[in-house]
């Protein structure tokens, strides 16, 4: 089959530029470490209340890392608010409780499908003071535009000031 | 002495009206155009509203507006996104694939009977789809995962939907095997392959989709089953998901490879690499479907690595068409007297709607392929999966390229079904621009607004949140559905106009050729083998997918719930 010699330069250049595409992902995942939601574990939608997520909030594992556990229901976030350290590390661990939702961190890397029977589960650090509001980013019915959590991230020499200045 | 070659045997074909339609052919195929116009008219037409209710200018200027006859946001958006995709696209596609194929190989379909049952299935699908949707009782968007549930008319009517186009698969392919026995040896004309591609590929992919329905949705709609496994629902729906996104596709290509050069008077640079790009397409549409389900938590790395990798490749069939489609403008911009290197891309036929559109639905294909690009690589997705980028990316694609590509076919169709020429060109060239601009803008914005951190699928007019870097976007976007807003009323006006007040003769044509280039390969008709690919390439890339999704210790534990109640089904 002919093939004309531009068009042969032309595939050349598409398979170097999506070579390059495929480079830039693997150092994505070897060198920058992102990671990709990967499964954790199996979980029994009506046995949720006899799991850990039976008391869902944050853990301190020490060294400022933490564990969130995370429940989704029509149309709200357990719990509605956590407070944390800045540079604080943080795994979130997340199910759902009846139907399909998201788990959206505003500004860091964590995206999640939160799928009833699954438990979902992502890291990040929280290195800027703020407040990221987590956003149920799959549609869930009438309240889905409604199902938001806040992640208030403190600055802790600025508030450790601020006791010393109190007192 | 001279020796006299025996002339090819070619059976007596149909001999078609260059500005006319046959009878049968006007009947079959004009019903199939109207009424994929009318799911457009219902799908089109709510777009823009949502534009304007994701605003937070708009919203703020006129704080109790709601969606106009739909006030609930998410009817509204199903009704767009099912109209729109599923049925609009599937019976122009099934229309217009019939045309070509009868007039591509000069004969009749196979069996105009079974077309006609297929006809109505699709149909009587579509008023039951229509009725679950329009009563409210069916907002579960086009995707439909479970374990949200419907109205069982809906999944009745997507299942009617379904088996309609196998049987017209089976027409299309029993007809091109009476072509081949009559033509040995002989290339297939490239429209021809290109639509046979793209029936072989949806009727693959619709076994996943045909999967979930019957043995998950309907009978959980009928009560018949109380759970569910949403992991694997989103697997089998994204089996047949990608496939379905290269079903619209498909016959946008054989507009450009196989029309655009007519219409431009230029000629197709390569009829076979023609054909091994849709084959390409054809093949690698079924082990890339993961992409979508990169946030997903039941499955694992490798598979959306491996799924990431075959993306790539079915890009490779998107660059080939930007080339050879490239070299039928550059030859037509040369001809209209274009001198410098890149002179051509300016000199198009910009004053011909039909070739506009094509022209301007490439020009989004451009965003669309590099978005999708960007979000198919897997760990740039966690920046983008379900944020407002994803809205872009398909805007630019499906609404962008594939949508302005069948416009531009309705342009010289609709003339050819009716008898009479289009009502106006000047309301059709100002549909396609301002179709352009719209949706540059509108697809711009989203994209913005996603990076920002917008969610899709979102009522943002009702939200308790308004992300203050996207609110721009979400303003700007607006603006672009007002122009779409304009487009679409445009656009209808002018098949009305078309259907009822034009009573000028036809003009244009039907660009369609009956001979295949005999240097391309004959391997590449040998569907056999290319199916036994497919087959395996699904088996290779889905099996450990739905291997891991499935349970095989509890089996289904997730019980089913109406999108708008709280409380597990059945009820008390």
């Amino acid at each position: 089959m002919h093939i004309d010699e531009l068009e042969r330069y032309w595939l050349i250049a598409v398979s170097v530029a999506l070579g390059a595409f495929g480079a830039a992902l693997l150092a994505s995942v070897f060198i920058f470490r992102v990671q990709l939601p990967s499964p954790v574990a199996r979980i029994d939608p009506a046995e949720i209340n006899e799991s850990a997520f039976a008391e869902p909030g944050l853990k301190d594992m020490g060294d400022n890392t933490y564990a969130a556990l995370f429940v989704a229901q029509m149309w709200a976030f357990t719990p509605g608010e956590i407070r944390l350290p800045k540079g604080a590390d943080v795994t979130f661990f997340v199910v759902s409780r009846d139907i399909s939702h998201g788990f959206f961190i505003e500004q860091h890397n964590v995206n999640l499908m939160l799928l009833p029977g699954q438990i979902a589960s992502a890291t990040t650090r929280f290195n800027r003071p703020g407040t990221y509001r987590i956003i149920c980013h799959e549609f869930c019915g009438p309240g889905h535009q409604n199902m938001v959590a806040t992640i208030i991230v403190e600055d802790t020499e600025q508030s450790t000031a601020e006791e010393a200045a109190a007192e | 002495m001279q020796a006299v070659q025996p002339a090819p045997r070619r059976a007596p074909g149909i001999s078609f009206p260059q500005l006319g339609m046959l009878t049968g052919e006007r009947w079959l195929v004009g019903s199939h155009m109207v009424v994929a116009l009318i799911a457009l008219s219902f799908g089109l037409l709510l777009g823009p509203f949502q534009a304007f209710r994701r605003a937070p200018a708009f919203m703020e200027a006129f704080p109790q507006w709601e969606m106009p006859v739909f006030s609930y946001y998410y009817q509204a958006l199903s009704i767009h996104g099912v109209m729109n995709a599923l049925y609009f696209t599937t019976f122009f596609i099934v229309g217009f694939s019939y045309f070509v194929v009868q007039r591509s190989l000069e004969r009749p379909l196979w069996n105009v009977r079974m077309a006609w049952v297929a006809f109505f299935s699709m149909f009587i699908g579509l008023g039951l789809v229509l009725y679950a949707l329009l009563t409210n009782q069916a907002s579960v968007l086009y995707t439909f995962y479970p374990p949200m549930i419907a109205h069982p008319s809906f999944y009745i009517g997507l299942v009617l939907l379904v088996v309609g186009t196998w049987l017209v698969t089976a027409n299309i392919l029993i007809t091109y095997r009476g072509w081949r026995r009559d033509h040995p040896g002989e290339r297939v004309p490239l429209a021809v392959y290109g639509t046979i591609a793209n029936f072989v590929m949806w009727t693959v992919a619709t076994v996943g989709v045909a999967i979930e329905i019957l043995f998950m949705l309907l009978p959980a709609s009928l009560g018949w089953i109380v759970n569910s496994d949403p992991q694997t629902a989103r697997v089998l729906f994204w089996f047949f998901g990608h496939p379905l996104v290269y079903f619209w596709l498909l016959p946008a290509y054989v507009s450009w490879y196989t029309m655009l050069p007519k219409q431009t008077n230029s000629r197709l640079f390569s009829d076979p690499l023609g054909r091994i790009a849709f084959l390409m397409l054809m093949i690698f549409s079924v082990p890339v479907g993961v992409h979508h389900l990169f946030s997903d938590p039941g499955v694992s790395n490798v598979m959306k690595a491996v799924h990431t990798v075959f993306t790539f490749v079915v890009v490779i069939p998107s660059f080939l068409t930007a080339f050879n489609i490239g070299a039928v403008l550059e030859r037509a911009g040369r001809q209209r007297g274009a001198r410098s290197p890149l002179g051509w891309l300016a000199r198009q036929d910009w004053g011909n709607p039909v070739v506009a559109a094509q022209i301007s639905g490439m020009i989004l294909f451009v965003a669309g392929g590099f978005s999708g690009l960007i979000h198919a690589s897997l760990t740039l997705n966690i920046a983008l999966h379900n944020t407002a980028w994803v809205v872009a990316h398909f805007h630019m694609t499906l609404a962008g390229a594939v949508i302005l590509t069948f416009m531009s076919v309705l342009y010289w169709m609709i003339p050819l079904i009716r008898g009479r020429a289009l009502w106006s060109r000047r309301a059709a060239l100002a549909q396609v621009y301002t179709w352009l601009i719209g949706m540059l803008i509108f697809g711009h914005g989203m994209g913005a607004a996603g990076i920002a951190g917008s969610p899709r699928r979102t009522d943002m007019g009702a939200a308790a949140y308004v992300n203050p870097e996207a609110a721009f976007y979400l303003n700007s976007s607006a603006i672009g559905g007002l122009f779409l807003l304009i487009s679409s009323i445009l656009f209808f006006v002018n098949m009305i106009g078309t259907l009822a007040f034009s009573d000028q003769p036809v003009q244009e044509d039907a660009p369609i050729g009956t001979t295949g280039d005999p240097s391309s390969p004959l391997i590449l008709e040998r569907w056999g083998i290319w199916l036994g690919v497919i087959l395996l390439l699904a088996l290779f890339a889905w099996g450990p997918v739905l291997v891991e999704a499935l349970d095989f210790v509890q089996g289904f534990t997730s019980p089913f719930y109406q999108p708008d109640i709280p409380v597990p089904l059945p009820f008390e």
